[in-house]
């Protein structure tokens, strides 16, 4: 198993955000937590990335405890919405900076951010600054700056938000063939029920704090609750309507 | 439309004017002054104040002498606002704690470089505290913090008026440029706190503030209260230098103090042309490696 959390906890002014959460992520395995706006999923992830520290519960990664790790040595990049490139880099350097802050050996990181900016397809893209970049194309440099360092966790909150409807879908297919590509084990948060189903290997919704954990796809399509249901009636009506 | 247009129009010709004419007037009027073209003594054209003033040892004195205290007071400032932004952040989450700081930015200049005199002289507060407490033999043995060789009570007057005003300007930095955010990236990107700080947080708080210390250097360089009341007559800074030049009796000084506030006028031109694009360099440089 990748990653496991037991018993997260965390409330803020005494109001509680995470009720004992509990999840098991594995090895090459994506699961997408669904989840509104307020529901928790980003102190969830903040958790797991260290930049906040939960009241009680614990973080296991490779069985390992880490809760008391420091953000940059637990090996798990937290990508937020905005694609928060460094606006002083240009692309390459962006991408680059994760490598570049392990001392790895600067051709190296030349031939691996090369090959990656292949993969995005921003091969003429490498000295832009982000100010010259589409949204879409600052997710993808986003996007492969986190893959590059190859973490042990990938933790996603909503990186398609805001994204129009074309550019998303093309950004959930490069996600997919570049996880599985690289074999990262990721958890990506999202309020889109279609995103969700299509991106995670497995399914989580969160709920006032309370995680709950879909054995498979079928178990959550089969759920009352978790709002597929609504989703099919809404479009069987608007066919209908049409 | 026409209106509207002509109003826009209007406006920009107000504003052009406020602007540009003041400075071109003056600019002007100094040049003709420094040439021998106006004043009361005006003789025609002549190189003769340029000469003297250019070969005045004390005038490229007082301007190295002016940029050495401007630049260490905004440096100074700086990076105790920067401390504080980042070690209190919370604090100033508090809006009594963030309010706090507007407080000695309601102090006049005159009003600082007394309170530093009475506080930091050789006869002043501290030296006699000192006195007291025994750590000096007698109160003329505190060392000279105020008009001192080194403009120390001038440096310290301009950072106590400087770092409040740094510290909310670097806190709106921090929150409008989403620092935090971009700190908690590069470190989960597995950069240290260190290298965050220099190859991150500095270089995006640097492109966003470069400008406004550049004026703060300015305006500490060209302050007069302060150095009038804490300075010295050598090393003395430009400002109650040029004005010194112009007071005097002499009417024949008055072209070389106009000489002089357009030499130091040059200084600061370049300053900025040579200092904004060195620096962006340096960054450029310190990322790459």
């Amino acid at each position: 198993m990748r990653l496991e959390l037991k018993n997260i906890s965390k409330s803020f002014q005494q109001k509680p955000v995470l009720s004992s959460v509990n999840l098991q992520l594995n090895e090459n395995q994506v699961i997408s937590v669904l989840g509104k706006s307020g529901s928790g999923k980003t102190s969830l992830l903040k958790i797991i990335a260290g930049l906040e520290k939960p009241d009680s519960g614990d973080v296991f990664l490779n069985q390992k405890s880490i809760l008391n790790k420091k953000v940059n040595q637990r090996q798990i990049v937290y990508l937020f919405q905005e694609a928060l490139l460094f606006p002083h880099l240009n692309v390459f350097d962006n991408i680059a900076f994760g490598l570049q802050a392990q001392k790895v050996e600067a051709t190296e990181i030349e031939s691996r951010v090369k090959a990656i900016l292949k993969e995005i397809a921003l091969s003429d893209h490498s000295s832009k600054f982000p100010l010259q970049l589409s949204g879409g194309e600052k997710q993808r440099v986003a996007f492969a700056r986190a893959i590059i360092i190859e973490p042990q966790v990938l933790l996603l909150d909503e990186p398609f938000g805001a994204l129009d409807v074309e550019t998303r879908e093309n950004m959930q297919k490069l996600f997919l063939k570049l996880i599985k590509q690289y074999g990262i084990s990721a958890l990506f948060v999202t309020h889109d029920l279609k995103e969700a189903l299509m991106i995670g290997d497995q399914i989580a919704k969160i709920d006032h704090g309370h995680l709950r954990t879909y054995q498979n796809k079928k178990d959550f399509i089969q759920d009352e609750k978790s709002g597929v249901k609504e989703e099919i009636d809404f479009w069987t009506k608007i066919q209908e309507f049409e | 439309m026409n209106l509207k247009f002509t109003y826009t129009k209007l406006l920009r010709v107000i504003f052009l004017m406020l602007i540009l004419l003041p400075t071109l007037a003056g600019f002007t009027y100094a040049l003709l002054y420094s040439f021998g073209l106006t004043g009361l003594l005006s003789e025609g054209f002549t190189l003769k104040h340029w000469t003297e003033t250019l070969s005045d040892f004390y005038a490229w004195k007082s301007i190295g002498f002016s940029l050495m205290i401007a630049m260490i007071s905004v440096f100074i400032s700086f990076w105790i606002s920067l401390f504080l932004v980042l070690k209190l952040t919370k604090d100033f989450q508090k809006k009594w704690f963030h309010r706090l700081i507007f407080v000695p930015l309601c102090f006049p200049a005159t009003v600082m470089a007394l309170y530093v005199l009475q506080t930091f002289s050789k006869s002043g507060f501290f030296s006699r505290i000192s006195y007291q407490l025994g750590f000096i033999d007698q109160i003329e043995s505190f060392p000279e913090l105020t008009n001192d060789a080194y403009g120390i009570g001038i440096m310290l007057t301009s950072v106590l008026m400087v770092f409040p005003f740094f510290t909310i300007y670097i806190k709106n930095i921090f929150d409008a440029e989403k620092l935090n955010e971009y700190q908690q990236l590069s470190q989960s990107l597995g950069a240290s706190s260190l290298q965050t700080f220099w190859k991150i947080s500095l270089p995006i708080l640097w492109r966003k503030s470069k400008l406004t210390l550049m004026l703060y250097i300015i305006f500490v360089m060209g302050s007069y209260e302060v150095p009038l009341l804490l300075g010295r007559q050598n090393p003395q800074m430009i400002t109650p230098r040029i004005v010194d030049k112009a007071q005097r009796f002499n009417l024949q000084d008055i072209p070389q103090a106009y000489a002089m506030a357009l030499m130091y006028l040059g200084v600061v031109l370049i300053l900025i042309l040579v200092t904004s694009a060195s620096f962006v360099q340096f960054f450029k440089r310190k990322s790459d490696a």
